[in-house]
């Protein structure tokens, strides 16, 4: 039960000490359906990703017979602009969707912890350059820089796009763990360790990182709908050549294949959006749970 | 309408002529984490006509909660549960809401703040917020109250000129805190609530206010409540004194009276505590122990015995009821004096 | 007063050595850029018959340096360009200047954002008063969720679907260009309807995108002024609800003006989908057809005027800030 509380110090004020951040995120989550809802969309849309392209062939077949086809059994989407049922589509493109987001969000939060621990731990000059390098960031517009990095390097395979987009996107979580940093440091945590002889790394990676945990867990939640927005609109402008398939693409190829025109195309042009606006909808309902685990006072009550 | 103000502006709702406003049996409590606790119990008063009444009570014994409760003014999570506050010439207050309240505060009762330096409104010049004010109550000319707080302004030493066309940030905290005064005092209110008015000044400062404030209420026999901490201040200004300890009143005397016989152990220490002048610094002693938390007064029994050093079997379990002496103008309720006098 | 203008300076200073990072910047993506257009070009003229002199000239009339030459020579030449608002000459518009294009491509920018933004913020303030005030009732609840949702909608899934809803599934609103084709374009009344009448879906995106976030915003703001000393003096005070209301406003929208004028430089950016979709030919527009057709003196003129855009507003929303602040006036 308490297996996974990390191994604080005596000097660690009882506030820190908690039950298992499993135990709580568990109570938090099971508190309200909502958040029961947040979690089972998360989950489905995950296993979507993982198995549901195993279902199909690699290459999706095209039907000239059943353009813009009404929903069926076969296909309970209809079709798109060549015949090619939606679902399928939707189904083969959410492994791309959710591994590059996750990957972006993995990422950014990598870049960012690491920016603002550091720039919050070490403060001095280190501060200041990372700090001064984290609004240069923050200032460029992210999604235009985006569009420009993409003539140098097509960043299409998920792994590329995770990282361009963390690349480009840690500034403000960066700016948030500075100051959670700070604020640990205020509480006198980082000198009472040091008290102890204990190393920089040790305190980085033992005392601090587990404390700021759930607001980074909470920030990974929130960069993975960035990240989907973020690939989706590159896909959908079609600066980034096109590897397999996914919702961007499917946007993509709808505006530019005339869909805008006919309204039988409602469910073709309206499923990527509303996958879309569902992973956004179920990663909110489940970041409510974060305020309580991150506020120990919402717990109680 | 305003022929039914004024009829009612005529009217005493019982109250004895002396009397400008009669608290009776007030309690009022806040709701924290589902439990109700008491912050003023069983509060009666009177409070004379033209006089200055202090409040006078360590932070936590419920006079702030009291100046609140006398403008119907508590607010969530804490409420008025029972009592009345009655005015001449305005009624009920408790029972009063939306824009019949709205009329009366600042107007007819008005309140100087605890935290006057931070009552303004920060990005409007002092003189507009006056202007504000007289429009809020609808004063046919409200013109006239910017002279008005100009006047007062020159009495407590201001520059009026610069202190109406200022903001509040340009001001120093004294200076604001006698800004707060003469928001209270520019309507010429019947009765005003003073809440710590001078916590925030220096010791100098502190006594020319209250010398304007004195004078002030003289002239126009303003009914006031001073709301203290400090018994030097209550000695230097009030008329009368109500003593307050953990939301009740335990001694009600003139001041005179009070200061020359106090009946309570708690007054006593109280006065013990004012540092004089000619004594020695080491001769003023501070009441030892804390008040009580609004969860820890016993719901049984006097309120004081935790402090008290002559505390009885029967403070523990009966709550001492009020004795009256000097022709029932001093009260107070102490199961070890009641004793000592029988 | 005196504290200004040192401070002005500075940040006049910081501003202009942002700009000069993204101009670096830009710079060297061109230089990165796998196949380097520079020299192609350069090639493809020279093949073509053109004198090496004269293409050599037409490449530096295009990119704002000449190749060949040593690597500071050509930043030193596009810098100077630069300080001449000298952005080059595009390549699909074939020769016309990329100055001249952003310019023209400006209006439909500035216009639709800043009339998107103004309709949102209005909107947002005062639901975000509503629901700070009316707190725990039905319809602050309601309004935070409808905030909350709208918040949650990315922009370029809100211009599609406004899109596709309402030229196509509804035909309301007419599609695809910024104004009827059949009315000559003119200072005229139908012209200026027509104009009208082709924006609303797009400004309405704009507004749409950005309500939740002034609505949310202003809440919070509300809710801690309404924590504020002279907000409770002021009722004790007996004041006027109107001018209570007017007290609480002013100090919770102040902090917002700042970031009215950050999002107005953001949404230069956040401009390209829906200048896509819409098909108006503003400066995202502008940036994503040069990128797609290789165009990269009109790219990289586009990205720096929508960067110089962010930095200008950071810079304006802090004075202005200063202007309307009586506390930080001294």
């Amino acid at each position: 039960m308490s297996q996974a509380t990390a191994p604080y110090l005596g000097t660690v004020p009882p506030e820190f000490r908690r039950p298992s951040l499993w135990t709580i995120s568990w109570r938090a989550i099971t508190r309200k359906p909502s958040r029961v809802i947040g979690i089972v969309i998360i989950l489905f849309f995950t296993l979507m990703a993982i198995f549901g392209p195993m279902l199909y062939p690699k290459q999706l077949p095209i039907n000239p017979a059943e353009l813009y086809a009404p929903p069926s059994w076969a296909h309970p989407l209809g079709t798109d602009f060549e015949g090619t049922s939606v679902l399928a589509e939707i189904i083969t493109g959410s492994r791309y969707v959710l591994s590059a987001a996750a990957l972006a969000a993995v990422f950014t939060i990598g870049f960012g912890t690491l920016a603002g621990v550091v720039s919050g731990y070490f403060l001095g000059s280190t501060d200041q350059i990372i700090m001064r390098v984290t609004d240069f960031i923050l200032t460029i517009p992210g999604f235009p820089l985006l569009i420009v990095l993409s003539t140098i390097w097509s960043f299409g395979s998920p792994i590329a796009m995770g990282l361009v987009l963390g690349l480009t996107g840690w500034g403000g979580l960066a700016r948030a763990v500075r100051s959670q940093t700070l604020s640990l440091r205020e509480r006198g945590f980082i000198e009472a360790a040091r008290g102890l002889g204990l190393s920089n790394s040790h305190i980085i990676t033992r005392e601090i990182l587990p404390n700021i945990s759930p607001y980074i867990a909470m920030n990974l939640l929130l960069s993975v709908t960035g990240g989907i927005y973020a690939e989706v609109g590159l896909f959908f402008l079609g600066v980034i050549p096109f590897q397999s398939n996914n919702w961007g693409v499917m946007l993509n190829l709808a505006f530019s294949n005339g869909a805008m025109y006919t309204p039988q195309s409602l469910l073709y042009m309206v499923s990527p959006m509303a996958c879309i606006l569902l992973v956004t909808f179920g990663i909110v309902l489940t970041l409510d749970a974060f305020d309580e685990i991150l506020n120990p006072r919402l717990r109680e009550g | 309408m305003s022929a039914k103000l004024t009829d009612r502006s005529q009217q005493d709702f019982g109250l004895s002529p002396e009397v400008a406003c009669q608290v009776r049996d007030l309690n009022v409590t806040y709701r924290v984490d589902g439990r109700e606790l008491s912050a003023l119990r069983e509060v009666s008063l009177d409070i004379r006509q033209g006089q200055i009444t202090a409040v006078i009570g360590e932070s936590g014994s419920g006079k702030s909660t009291l100046a609140l409760a006398l403008m119907n003014a508590v607010s969530s999570p804490g409420r008025i549960a029972s009592g009345s506050v009655t005015y001449r010439g305005l009624g009920e207050v408790t029972r009063m809401r939306g824009e019949e309240l709205r009329r009366v505060r600042g107007k007819a009762i008005s309140m100087v703040f605890q935290a006057s330096q931070n009552s303004m409104n920060p990005l409007t010049r002092i003189g507009a917020q006056l202007l504000d004010l007289a429009r809020s109550h609808d004063l046919p000319n409200p013109r006239a109250v910017l002279r008005e707080a100009g006047d007062l302004a020159s009495r407590m030493s201001l520059d009026a000129d610069r202190v109406l066309t200022s903001y509040q940030h340009q001001l120093s905290g004294g200076m604001r805190q006698r800004v707060g005064i003469i928001f209270g005092l520019v309507l010429k209110p019947k009765i005003l609530l003073m809440d710590e008015p001078t916590t925030a000044l220096d010791v100098l400062s502190q006594s020319s206010v209250l010398e304007i404030v004195r004078s002030i209420q003289r002239e126009r026999q303003l009914t006031t409540v001073l709301i203290t901490h400090d018994m030097g201040v209550v000695a230097e200004l009030a008329d009368r004194v109500v003593v307050l300890y953990a939301g009740r009143v335990v001694e009600e005397a003139s001041t005179a009276e009070l200061l020359r016989h106090p009946r309570h152990p708690y007054t006593r220490a109280l006065i013990q505590a004012i540092p004089r002048l000619t004594g020695d610094l080491g001769d003023a002693k501070a009441l030892e122990g804390q008040p009580p938390s609004l969860a820890s007064v016993p719901n049984q029994g006097c309120v004081f015995r935790e402090r008290c050093p002559y505390r009885m079997d029967v403070c523990d379990t009966i709550l001492p009821s009020f004795r009256f002496d000097g022709d029932g103008e001093h009260r107070f309720a102490c199961h070890y004096e009641e004793a000592r006098r029988d | 007063m005196n504290k200004l203008v040192p401070r002005l300076i500075r940040r006049i200073l910081g501003g202009i050595v942002m700009i000069l990072a993204v101009a670096s910047f830009t710079f060297f993506l061109i230089h990165m850029i796998p196949g380097n257009p520079v020299d192609a070009k350069l090639a493809q003229l020279e093949i073509a018959g053109v004198q090496p002199q004269q293409a050599m000239t037409e490449v530096h009339a295009m990119y704002g340096f000449m190749p060949h030459q040593p690597l500071y020579v050509q930043y030193v030449q596009y810098i100077w360009e630069l300080l001449h608002l000298n952005l080059g000459k595009s390549i699909t518009y074939a020769g016309v200047s990329v100055t001249h294009l952003l310019l023209e491509a400006m209006p439909w920018t500035v216009i639709t954002v800043t009339s998107g933004i103004i309709v949102s913020f209005v909107f947002g303030i005062l639901a975000g008063v509503i629901i700070a005030v009316y707190r725990d009732r039905g319809i602050s609840n309601g309004l935070t969720l409808f905030s909350t949702f709208l918040h949650g909608i990315p922009q370029l899934i809100l211009a599609l679907l406004l899109a596709y809803l309402f030229t196509t599934i509804w035909a309301i609103f007419p599609y695809g260009s910024p104004y009827d084709a059949a009315i000559a374009p003119g200072f005229t009344l139908p012209f200026i309807g027509s104009l009208a009448w082709h924006a609303v879906l797009p400004v309405a995106a704009y507004a749409i995108s950005s309500y939740g976030g002034w609505a949310l915003t202003m809440k919070s703001s509300v809710i801690s002024v309404l924590g504020d000393d002279f907000i409770l003096a002021s009722e004790l005070r007996g004041l006027k609800p109107r001018i209570r209301i007017g007290y609480i406003a002013r100090s919770a929208i102040l902090p917002l003006f700042t970031t009215l004028t950050l999002s107005i430089g953001f949404m230069f950016g956040g401009s390209v989908f829906i200048e896509e979709i819409f098909d108006y030919r503003g400066l995202g527009y502008m940036l994503i057809t040069a990128t797609g057709n290789l165009d990269y003196p009109l790219m990289a003129g586009s990205f720096l005027i929508i960067t110089v855009a962010v930095i200008v507003a950071n810079i304006v929303a802090d004075f202005l800030y200063t202007a309307i602040d009586p506390r930080i006036r001294v």
